[in-house]
This record gives structure tokens, sequence and C-alpha cells, in this order.
């Protein structure tokens, strides 16, 4: 077990409606043990014993599969390394004597609530558009009454992994949110259950995005490179060719 | 909801014309690029292809409408969706760094955009809309060699091509994007496919923008004694 020190700069805004701006604090004797919320644990403890209002930032399992945490480490979606969200982001990934900038996701489709946490409601209402498949309730079906191929149940589950955390909008040039939305079609699409909705869905979960106004897709693919859950981009592909035929087919 | 008209506006709809105007731009580069090849094989041989090309009018005039057309489409269209990605990220990150995955090609391909924007308009001025047979035809001989001469006095000029041979790399850049792009936007991506279609992307752009360039620099290393 070692200890480091870093500078960081972090974003600190008070609301969505005041201006923000960075402010430097000393993070001593880190524990390289520590998740990165961990490290801001402290930084707040610290501060509070400072009398000084802590950083807010969003967090709650801090095990890697919730979606609720996340921040931009010196222009990287959840920091430096690949596949893990940021409070599976530990501090021997960092050398002592370093600085850190600390950014929320920068999206005109995720408005900051204060310093770190932003509104990913947007991701909320392009779900409710059409994320989902419409089931009778009642007894739970029989596990194999529906086969699936083992392919389709594979790519369905890879693009199920999303746990809308937001970094591929963080991480995208154009802040666009297309691998969020994209995996949420592809995911039902490759499955039976999905089918029946399959065009509508499609259509109006894209639809909802551009409200949202999210950015426009250019194909650089750093969605994918920032991803937790290293969702690929064939699901963007296979959205856009969904939404195209759907468009065409559409009778009204 | 279905109504085609709201694919004409939405991001996918829009990238989706982006990229078919885009391939339509890519087969009138390909067919461009065969015909200025034959300046290769002398002034007979370049001057009868522009006559024969000339000679298709007024069908012609058709083609060049509708060339016109998806130019000022894809370009208007990509602006549109340019300024929209600008405004998405309404403040900017205080450090940015990518994660691996862009490439200069993509990165600049707005800039690489404009610039042959300027080009195409220059270069219409330069070879298009000329006297042919003025004296910007005349070569070292004291003769008029039509549209070739014209061309061979424009590259003997380095300052002339290095800007032509700079917008032609600029063609490459966004051709190595270009092509692969078409391809995912129009919903294609293949786990061992799409590799290869990368590849294909890059040695295409490779390919014609040298192709271009060969003829600025043969004139350039052969003048004065070219035809």
């Amino acid at each position: 077990m070692s200890k480091i020190n870093l500078t960081l700069k972090v974003w600190r805004q008070k609301n969505g409606r005041e201006k923000g701006g960075f402010e430097t604090y000393t993070a001593k004797d880190i524990d390289t043990d520590m998740s990165f919320l961990e490290m801001l644990d402290v930084v707040n403890e610290q501060l509070t014993h400072e009398g000084k209002e802590p950083i807010a930032f969003d967090h709650d399992c801090r095990e890697g599969v919730c979606g609720m945490c996340g921040a931009v480490i010196n222009g990287q979606a959840h920091g430096p390394l690949k596949g893990t969200t940021l409070c599976q982001l530990h501090m021997r990934n960092f050398r002592n004597g370093e600085t850190l900038v600390i950014e929320p996701w920068r999206s005109r489709g995720f408005p900051i609530l204060k310093d770190l946490v932003v509104d990913r409601s947007a991701f909320d209402r392009i779900i409710a558009a059409g994320g989902y498949i419409s089931v009778k309730t009642g007894q739970a079906p029989d596990a194999h009454a529906v086969p699936v191929r083992k392919e389709d149940s594979d790519t369905a589950f890879d693009a199920a992994a999303c746990i809308g955390c937001g970094a591929c909008v963080a991480a995208c040039p154009n802040a666009s949110a297309m691998l969020f939305t994209a995996a949420k079609v592809s995911h039902l699409s490759h499955l039976p259950q999905g089918q029946v909705e399959a065009p509508e869905r499609v259509i109006k979960m894209v639809e909802q995005m551009d409200k949202e106004r999210f950015g426009n897709c250019s194909n650089e693919y750093e969605c994918e490179a920032a991803c937790p859950k290293e969702i690929s981009v064939e699901h963007i592909a296979r959205m856009n060719s969904e939404y195209r035929q759907a468009k065409w087919k559409a009778k009204h | 909801m279905g109504s085609l008209s709201t694919y004409f506006t939405s991001s996918v709809g829009r990238k989706q014309i982006v990229a078919v105007t885009g391939l339509l731009l890519i087969l009138f580069v390909i067919g461009h690029l065969a015909g200025n090849l034959l300046i290769f094989l002398g002034p007979e041989a370049f001057n009868n292809y522009a006559k024969k090309l000339a000679g298709l009018r007024p069908g012609l005039y058709l083609v060049e409408v509708g060339l016109c057309f998806v130019f000022v489409v894809h370009f208007f269209v990509t602006g549109v969706l340019v300024y929209e990605n600008y405004l998405a990220r309404n403040t900017q990150y205080g450090v940015n760094a990518a994660k691996g995955q862009r490439s200069w090609a993509t990165r600049l391909m707005p800039y690489t955009g404009t610039l042959l924007l300027v080009f195409v308009v220059y270069h219409l001025l330069d070879f298009t809309f000329i006297d042919k047979h003025g004296h910007r035809s005349i070569l070292a001989d004291g003769n008029s060699y039509g549209l070739y001469g014209v061309v061979v006095n424009a590259f003997a000029d380095p300052g002339h091509s290095t800007f032509y041979i700079a917008a032609m790399m600029a063609l490459g850049l966004h051709l190595s994007h270009g092509v692969e792009s078409f391809i995912q936007t129009f919903g294609f991506n293949h786990p061992r496919y799409t590799p290869m279609i990368k590849t294909f992307s890059h040695i295409f752009a490779l390919v014609i923008s040298f192709a271009y360039s060969s003829i600025p620099v043969y004139i350039l290393l052969n003048y004065p004694k070219v035809p």
C-alpha cells in the first residue's frame, strides 16, 4: 500500500443558472488502493472540515453496474482506463504529484445541476419513447417458450450491458447520444419479444433523441472507446439501417 | 410519426443523405480521374476526350446540374449537422483528450470539406470557364494546345501545383473517412468485413489522391518539354 499526493482542478458550479469554473484542491496522502470516488470522499471530508462546500458528484453502487457515477478526467470520460466506470478506476493508475482536471459530462442534452452532477433524464425520456416491450402481465412465461438464436441472444446481451451512464455522450466530439439509443434499440430488436414494436420503436427513440438536442453522429467512435461496458458501434449501424427501413416502409 | 418528411429532418436521415450524396460524388471523382489521366497519352488523346465530352451536350447539362445539386446538398446538409454538433456541446471541456478512436481524417472532415469547396470553385474558374484556345493554351513552341496547353501551363507554376496537390491531399483525407463512414451510416457493420472496409477506404483514398497529384508532379518534373 502506498500513498500519493495529487492536485485536483475540479469544476464547481452552484446550479444550472450560474456560471461555473475550476477550483484547485490538493488531495494529500491518497491510498493507491482507493477508487476515484473514495479519493473524492477524502477530499470532501477535508473540505467539510475547512467549512467549504463539498464537491457534488453522482454515485450509487460503486461496483460498476448502476451507471450513476461518471466524470471527465483530463479530457477522458471515466478516466484513462478502458472498460471501467469512475468507481472502478483506482488511484494506483495515477502518479504521485499528478494534476487531474475533473469535469462533468458536457452536453446540451445533459444540463449541469451542480458541480459534477448532470441531469440525465433525457435518457429516461428516450427509453420512455419506445425502449420497452408490451407484454401481458400474469404468470411468468416458461423460460424456453420462445426460442432465441444463440448469436442473437449474445448480441442482445452485449447491448443490454449498457448502464446508461452517459459516457458516450460525454466522449463524443459532437455530444451525440447515438451509442446509448442504439444499444437500447438493438437490445430489443435482436430478441423475438422485441419484434412486434420494432419499427415504431426505432423511429420514436431516434426522434426523441433528436428532440433532446444531442449532436449528430459523425462516426468518430470515441463513444465505443469510452463506454465502460465496451458496447460496439455495430449497434449504431444496426439502428441506422433499422431507422431507414422503418421510415421508408411506414404507411402513414 | 411515420411520415417520410421527418426522415429528412432527423439526425439519422440527414446523415444518410450526406452518405448517399457523398457516394455519388465519389463516383464523379473516379470518372473525372479516369478522364484526367488521359493527359499522359499526350495532347491529342486528352483534347479529343475533352471534345467528346463537350459533344455530349445538351445531355451533359443535365448531368452537370445533377452533380451541382448533389454537391450543394452534400455541403449544405453537412454544414447544418456540423453547426448543430457545435451547439450540442454548449460548454467546451477544459481539457480535450481522445480515448483512442478518433483519427485525424475524421477530425478534419469539416475542414477538408471546406477546402474542397473552395478548390472546386477555383478549379472551375481555372479550367472550365476559360478560353481554351487563348494565351494560356500556348506552350513553349508557340503553338496552341487547347485545354492540354492550359493544364500544362497551369501546373508549370509551382504555386499553382502546390495548391492543387494540397487540395488532393485534403480529398484523400476526406475520402479515407468518407468511404468507411458511408458503410456505417447506411447500416452495415460486421466484425470481419468492417476492418476490411476501413483498410479499403484508406487504400482507395491514397490511390485517388496520388493519382490526381501525379499530373502536376509529372508536368513540374518534365516542363518545358512536356508535349
